[in-house]
């Protein structure tokens, strides 16, 4: 199992800041709201306990916008909601500005491509950065429990052993929109990324 | 005015861009997948197609190839959430004229606009 060294956990903690930020600003200007962002968190974790982190992350039923990435560095990247947020979100999003009362086919479509502009803006960056190359699946939307998620994640076609989780929390300056950016990596591409993260040094 | 085809799956976007491009009072027409835009091109021979990358079905630079294939003059600016420096080199090589990002920026999406409709109206010798 590859050990994250506190010199690699720091490279890999302002590689996704400067990554999620991209995305963060992305968000800010979707909704013409400041958009206040947490410091990423980085857990190396066996594929068993990948539902304990993700349960800390959120509770309940969480609108998710998941979207695979292949390449030199593979895995699944998530951007969770909580449903008020959701809501919220879409309320911003619309001409009418009114909150929704549920999450209906339209408020579907929309938050799947506010999780596409913010996915594409996290990796981008990060390939870009990174010098990789990295190719998108299309994104869906699902309405779940956290542990639900897990069934789906689809890391490096390989057997799922280890997974790097690196999560951001972000929140509208406003607090009613909150949420999570979420990249789950399998050791193959963990090792594939540490190996980029050096030669980038 | 000018014709102008808005190629996305999702109906947010297209909706945002439409708007920016009606700024300039074109005639949009608009298609959801690659093989509506192939039908739209050949229908209504806009003079610029905004397209996008990521979408179900036929990906948006196999729609790109496509459309040139179709028509090898066809000016078509991508405009994707795929922000990477790999993804824009991938487009230039298939051809597109120019590549915009999400979220749109609307100064950025009327200047790039324009600038496609002037080589239209008055296309470089090298082309």
């Amino acid at each position: 199992m590859t050990i994250l060294s506190d010199k690699d956990r720091d490279a890999i903690v302002e590689l996704l800041n400067i990554a999620f930020g991209r995305a963060a600003a992305s968000l800010s200007e979707l909704t013409g709201k400041r958009v206040i962002l947490e410091v990423p968190q980085v857990t190396l974790c066996s594929i068993d306990q990948v539902g304990e982190v993700f349960s800390g992350l959120t509770a309940d039923e969480v609108v998710t916008v998941q979207q695979i990435f292949t390449g030199p560095v593979a895995g699944d990247a998530l951007l969770m909601l909580d449903v008020p947020g959701a809501r919220h979100l879409c309320s911003l999003l619309t001409d009418s500005g009114v909150l929704p009362p549920h999450i209906g086919e339209s408020e579907r479509e929309v938050l799947t491509e506010v999780g596409n502009i913010l996915l594409n803006a996290c990796l981008g960056t990060f390939g870009n950065m990174l010098d990789i190359s990295i190719s998108f699946s299309v994104p869906w939307l699902r309405m779940e429990a956290v542990r639900g998620l897990l069934e789906s994640l689809v890391i490096d076609n390989q057997e799922l052993r280890y997974a790097l989780v690196v999560s951001t929390d972000f929140s509208l300056k406003d607090g009613a929109v909150g949420g999570f950016l979420v990249l789950v990596l399998g050791v193959a591409s963990l090792e594939r990324l540490l190996a980029a993260v050096e030669a980038m040094k | 005015m000018a014709r102008v085809l808005i190629v996305d799956d999702s109906a947010l976007s297209r909706r945002l861009l439409r708007a920016i491009v009606e700024v300039d009072g074109h005639e949009v027409f608009e298609a959801t997948d690659g093989l509506s835009a192939l039908e739209q091109y050949y229908l209504q021979r806009p003079a610029v197609v905004f397209l996008d990358l990521i979408m179900a079905g036929m990906k948006g630079i196999e729609v790109l190839a496509k459309l040139r294939e179709l028509d090898p003059q066809a000016r078509v600016i991508v405009a994707t959430a795929d922000i990477q420096k790999s993804s824009v080199a991938l487009a230039q090589e298939a051809g597109a004229a120019a590549y915009v990002t999400k979220p749109f920026d609307r100064d950025t999406v009327l200047a790039t606009l324009r600038e496609q409709l002037a080589e239209v109206a008055h296309p470089k010798e090298s082309e």
